[in-house]
């Protein structure tokens, strides 16, 4: 143990966390608007794919995680509008995307690339760093610029969440949606509205989310390989009490775990590597055992909002 | 004083299906008069405010405010039209603080961020005007009924209304906070605002309307000026026919008690949900009546001698014996009946038949399966539903239709069928008639009266006094999740009884 | 009234099928094949002769068990997304007893399909308590299980009980291997999934408890006020539900996998799930759904050497059918639409 690996591990642990913020915040956006999606893991399959591919064929990354955010946000129309205007139960409906979108994404693959086709590998989004060409030889100046652009987005947005769902008229009308539809649209809010803005955003961030895997973490993209992040998203969400500044300890927590992981995976000590692999999923049922029974959260969330309901 | 007329409504229907909820209703509403709609539960009265406020989209008709006509198609609408509403059941959104509840939906404000300062002068300037005085920064959850009931009306005025609408405000009021409502009420006409004011309370209609709209089954009946009426015959429009006060006979004595609580404690320093050294007995062939304001500790009593909640401390003794673990199975299997205060969430499973709601508890019974259970007599259940179909007279297509599609009355007949035919020892009800027509109430008390005259002893607990008055043998007021007090029920003091509901 | 709505029941999944395999069609149009040639194909390759029904049902197997374990807790009111992890903690458990314990033949079988059972069992006991003691999103535990469950395996059969070079375990002895149906691929697991079925179905509508199980799913606070031990009926619920899948794992292993290897078991939980709503929680008409999704497997691979269009294509159907049965069951509950049936019914009435 010394403090280059330490370093390493805690620089590890901010690139791992990135994918898990925008998950959790896509998780949160939707909540806050009263709409639990359980189809973030399907939503990330689906961006991951589409990040891998168009900057396959742009050869741009960026080109590649925009439109893992569209395809995020069109995917995820579908669970909008079966939820909000069908009234589909939502845990339900998270489910179905959770089965349609990565076949969705598998057979785009199978077609794209054929069958039994050998691995094709992407260019990852540069650092920082390596853009303004500053080289990173001290561990602060690794954890302030060796980072990708979306490092900096994610943690931008943390700071926008938090602002925009505590300062802002918006933001509490936004609120308001999750927890009262009913109260919010008497005072003239637009509920349903609101509600398709959440998807919108909840889908981009999904799909960016997943988009990250494929441009900025591994050279390609494999069936699968979204791997629970989706879930754990959801469990960083309710351990973060649905507040963004929670949210972001969660997954740095989450992050780091998965950092771990793979530090303890090289050093080995004889013990099957799966059983490191397993650190993040025991966390994640730790931490949720640990908090226990503390209902928070929107009030709203799950339940179907009718105008004319008698 | 010419008064003008602000709102008009001109032949509005509203149509569910085919049942009108609101049939051909013309209003008029003048400059600042307190316009009363007076009318029973089911009369229409909330369906035409929806409509109002732009919840529901009128089937026919037109509205006009200050002579023009207008379509109040969303929420949104309705406010900028100057109309608010305080709702029977509030509109605040709990996680939220006063002051959050009072600017949430602003639109008449420039920017993007909160001006906290800025909103709060306004807020408060407000609230000295009308005499609304409420803790901003309280999280809305921390104030009382009343104090709630305050924000909702500055909510309404905060937004620019000229026309409030009071949907039932004194339902969960103490007599102390309905006078400062009528002060406000006062205040607000005063300033020329206009209220329509709901309830079905004559005393309160009488002292505070200028006039008074009549709705019956969905239609209105008439419209008259305050000055040239009374309450007798108010009641006689409204219910549609002479008011008879038909009477129970009312029992002198009781039986051995079924239930008896001593010094019992539920979260006692909860003033709305809890219970503070609760003492009270309920004896064989006697009605015990549970008055006071909705959310004094009523919900908590009921669950508590239901086995649903186990009391911090103090004693419980059913029929004479300490209960030492309180699960519902427990207090079923003592014979204990139940009809909760909400039917769809605690009485009924709505997604199964009124068969399977009829039998629900007793499946296990050798009389519906065989084996302890392992095998249901299909045919009995079907036959023993039938039954009761009959006996309870409950209206469906079927013994096999959703319970969740009955009306209100029906489904809490089917709840009937299956807590009665047991003969119980003790019935606990809660609220049963709430939300039903005077044919299923008078069913209800008949059949409670029934149980009582059988050797059941009935805790009945309700908001609705005159309820109270008209079935209990004896009455107990609570207030803050105490007792305050008991009473006879034959010839009840009203005047002290409604006091000890105020916590005199 | 009752019929009318189990007619809309029934319609709803026939249409989403429809409509499913009309967009796989023009998927495949668009790839520049026959649809129909395509469709031919895989109808054949699914039912075509006896052998392939075989496959097909040999496929199913699997699929009936995850699907009847998701059935049975969702009858329950709670979702057991971890399906899968309690299968593989079924086929691994009777993976060690059907190769380490020296037993073989039917006392072997009989064994393995008990800890099998047990195993899935406990495994979604784990859920199950935290759910009722800590309140815990069942949910989010069992998928978490499931990745551990899958990890798990992963020690098992490339370290624990590897066989030699490759990475999978050491197959089961042929004594103790299930035996199958008139020489086809089909073994007796899939009788055991039928038995199974049935008893699922005879429990929750022809028993006490069954019938309090579905009330306690239906509405849990009315079910809790009725004297109906809540929590208990989700945490047995929980097991028995594991159990079923572990059973499925171990039937899996001893009839048709014999090793366990990489791959094994992937998306059978949420297949099920998928198949258990689609079948709209009836343990007998989920039974036909899960054939129904193995034909579509089984008759890909033919499919994709007939006409070229590959076997993801059927994926694609099956995702699917699970879009449009959900959001169509949505659909026909909304009132809007209840009101149009009524106005059609009506209007035909007074035709007459």
């Amino acid at each position: 143990m010394d403090m280059t690996f330490i370093s390493n591990l805690l620089l590890a642990s901010v690139r791992m966390a990135t994918p898990l913020i925008f998950l959790a915040l896509a998780e949160l956006y939707s909540q806050r608007a009263g709409l639990v999606h359980i189809g973030l893991e399907g939503l990330a399959a689906i961006g991951s794919l589409t990040g891998f591919l168009v900057s396959l064929i742009t050869g741009s990354p960026f080109v590649g995680v925009l439109a893992g955010a569209a395809v995020g946000i069109l995917v995820n129309m579908i669970y909008a509008y079966a939820t909000i205007h069908l009234c589909a139960e939502q845990i339900v409906y998270g489910m179905a995307i959770n089965i349609f979108a990565p076949a969705l994404a598998a057979f785009i693959y199978r077609v794209y690339f054929g069958a039994g086709s050998e691995l094709v590998q992407v260019e990852l989004m540069k650092p920082l760093s390596a853009i303004l060409g500053i080289p990173t030889d001290n561990f602060f100046a690794a954890l302030l610029l060796d980072q990708t652009l979306m490092v900096y987005l994610a943690y931008g947005l943390v700071i926008f969440t938090a602002v925009y769902f505590n300062k802002t008229k918006s933001g509490l009308n936004y609120k308001a949606v999750g927890e009262y539809p009913k109260a919010a649209a008497t005072l003239g809010i637009n509920v349903i509205g609101t509600k398709y803005v959440a998807s919108v955003i909840c889908g981009a961030l999904a799909g960016i989310g997943g988009a990250y895997l494929t441009t900025c973490y591994t050279t390609t993209y494999v069936d699968g390989n979204v791997a629970g992040r989706g879930f754990i998203a959801l469990a960083a969400v309710i351990f973060g009490r649905w507040s963004s500044s929670g949210v972001l300890l969660a997954c740095l927590f989450f992050g780091f775990c998965d950092a771990l992981q793979i530090r303890l995976q090289v050093g080995s000590f004889g013990v099957p590597y799966q059983f490191f692999q397993m650190i993040p999923y025991l966390a994640t049922v730790m931490v949720l055992t640990i908090i226990g029974i503390k209902k928070a959260g929107p009030k709203g969330v799950g339940k179907p909002y009718r105008r004319e309901e008698r | 004083m010419y008064l003008s007329e602000l709102l008009r409504m001109e032949h509005v229907s509203k149509r569910f299906g085919d049942f009108y909820a609101n049939r051909d209703i013309n209003l008029s509403v003048r400059r600042g008069e307190v316009h009363t709609l007076l009318g029973e539960n089911g009369a229409g009265k909330s369906t035409l405010m929806n409509v109002l406020i732009g919840l529901y989209q009128p089937t026919e008709g037109s509205i006009y405010l200050n002579g023009q006509k207008v379509q109040i198609d969303s929420p949104a609408q309705a406010v900028r039209l100057g109309i608010g509403m305080v709702h029977q059941h509030f509109m605040l959104v709990e996680a939220m603080t006063v002051f959050e509840n009072i600017i949430l939906g602003d639109r008449n404000t420039k920017g993007v961020f909160i001006d906290r300062e800025a909103r709060k002068r306004e807020i408060l300037e407000l609230s000295e005007r009308y005499g609304l005085d409420v803790e901003l920064d309280k999280p809305v959850t921390e104030i009382a009924v009343g104090a709630q009931q305050r924000v909702e009306i500055l909510k309404a005025l905060y937004r620019g209304a000229e026309l409030l609408i009071l949907d039932e405000p004194s339902a969960a009021l103490t007599d102390i906070e309905v006078e400062g409502l009528f002060k406000i009420m006062n205040k607000l006409t005063e300033e020329g605002k206009s209220i329509i004011f709901i309830s079905h309370k004559m005393r309160e209609v009488m002292r505070i309307s200028d006039r008074i709209t009549i709705l019956r089954a969905g239609e209105v009946i008439t419209t008259l000026e305050r000055a040239g009426t009374d309450g007798q015959e108010l009641a006689n429009l409204m219910i549609g026919r002479e008011l008879t006060p038909s009477h129970y006979e009312k029992a002198e004595a009781s039986g051995d008690p079924v239930i008896a609580l001593r010094h019992v404690d539920y979260q006692k320093t909860s003033k709305h949900n809890g219970l503070n050294g609760v003492s009270l007995t309920v004896g064989r062939g006697e009605i015990v009546g549970i008055a006071g304001v909705d959310g004094n500790g009523q919900s908590q009593l009921a669950q508590v001698v239901t086995g649903v909640l186990t009391p911090d401390s103090g004693e419980v003794d059913m029929k004479g014996t300490r209960v030492a673990k309180f699960t519902p199975n427990g207090f079923i299997l003592e014979n204990v009946s139940h009809i909760p205060e909400d039917r769809n969430k605690m009485g009924l499973i709505g997604d199964m038949s009124v068969k399977d709601n009829i039998v629900l508890k007793s499946t296990e019974a050798p009389k519906f399966s065989q084996a302890g259970g392992l095998r249901l007599k299909k045919k009995e259940i079907r036959e023993y539903a039938e039954q009761m179909r009959e006996k309870y007279d409950i209206r469906c297509t079927s013994i096999e239709q959703q319970s969740r599609s009955l009306s209100g009355g029906n489904q809490q007949k089917v709840i009937l069928a299956r807590e009665l035919e047991s003969d119980p020892d003790l019935l606990v009800a809660v609220h049963p008639t709430r939300g039903l027509d005077i044919g299923a109430t008078r069913f209800v008390h008949d059949t409670m009266v029934e149980a009582r005259d059988k050797g059941c002893g009935v805790l009945l607990i309700s908001a609705d006094f005159d309820e109270i008055l008209e079935v209990s043998d004896r009455i107990i007021v609570m207030f803050e999740g105490q007792v305050m007090g008991v009473f006879s029920g034959k010839n009840p003091p009203i005047e002290e009884i409604s006091l000890a509901m105020a916590g005199k | 009234m009752k019929n009318g709505n189990r007619f809309i029941n029934v319609l709803v999944p026939l249409i989403s099928v429809l409509l499913s395999f009309l967009i796989g069609c023009i998927i495949m149009a668009a790839l520049g094949a026959n649809p129909l040639t395509a469709l031919q194909a895989l109808w054949k390759g699914a039912f075509g002769n006896l052998r392939n029904v075989g496959t097909t049902l040999s496929r199913a197997t699997p699929l009936i068990f995850t699907s009847l374990c998701a059935c049975f807790a969702y009858r329950c009111g709670v979702f057991n997304l971890g399906g899968e992890g309690q299968f593989i903690m079924g086929s691994v458990v009777c993976c060690y007893i059907a190769t380490q314990s020296g037993i073989e033949g039917l006392p072997a079988i009989i064994l393995c399909l008990i800890v099998g059972a047990l195993a899935g069992g406990f495994w979604a006991a784990i859920p199950g308590i935290l759910k009722i003691y800590r309140g815990q999103n069942e949910m989010i535990i069992s998928i978490m299980l499931n990745y551990v469950a899958t990890l798990f395996m992963g020690v098992v059969y490339t370290d624990w009980l590897r066989d030699g070079s490759v990475p999978q375990t050491v197959p089961v002895p042929d004594a103790s291997k299930l035996s199958r149906l008139f020489g086809l691929r089909t073994t007796t697991a899939f009788i055991i999934a039928l038995v199974v079925g049935l008893l699922v179905y005879y429990f929750l509508f022809n028993t006490s408890k069954g019938f309090q199980l579905r009330a306690v799913g239906l509405n849990m606070t009315a079910a809790e006020f009725n004297g109906f031990a809540v929590k208990k009926y989700i945490l047995y619920s929980f097991i028995v539900s594991g159990a079923i899948a572990g059973l499925g794992g171990s039937a899996e292993l001893l009839g048709t996998q014999f090793n366990l290897i990489n791959g094994f078991a992937a998306g059978y939980g949420f297949d099920g799930v998928a198949m258990a709503l689609i079948g709209q929680l009836h343990p007998l008409a989920t039974i036909l759904v899960a054939i129904f999704f193995a034909a579509l497997r089984v008759g890909s691979t033919t499919m994709q050497a007939a006409t070229g269009v590959p076997t993801s294509v059927s994926d694609i159907i099956q995702a699917l059918v699970i879009v449009f049965t959900v959001a169509g069951l949505a659909m026909v509950k909304l009132p809007e639409f209840k009101a149009l049936v009524d106005r059609v019914f009506s209007k035909r009435k007074e035709a007459v």
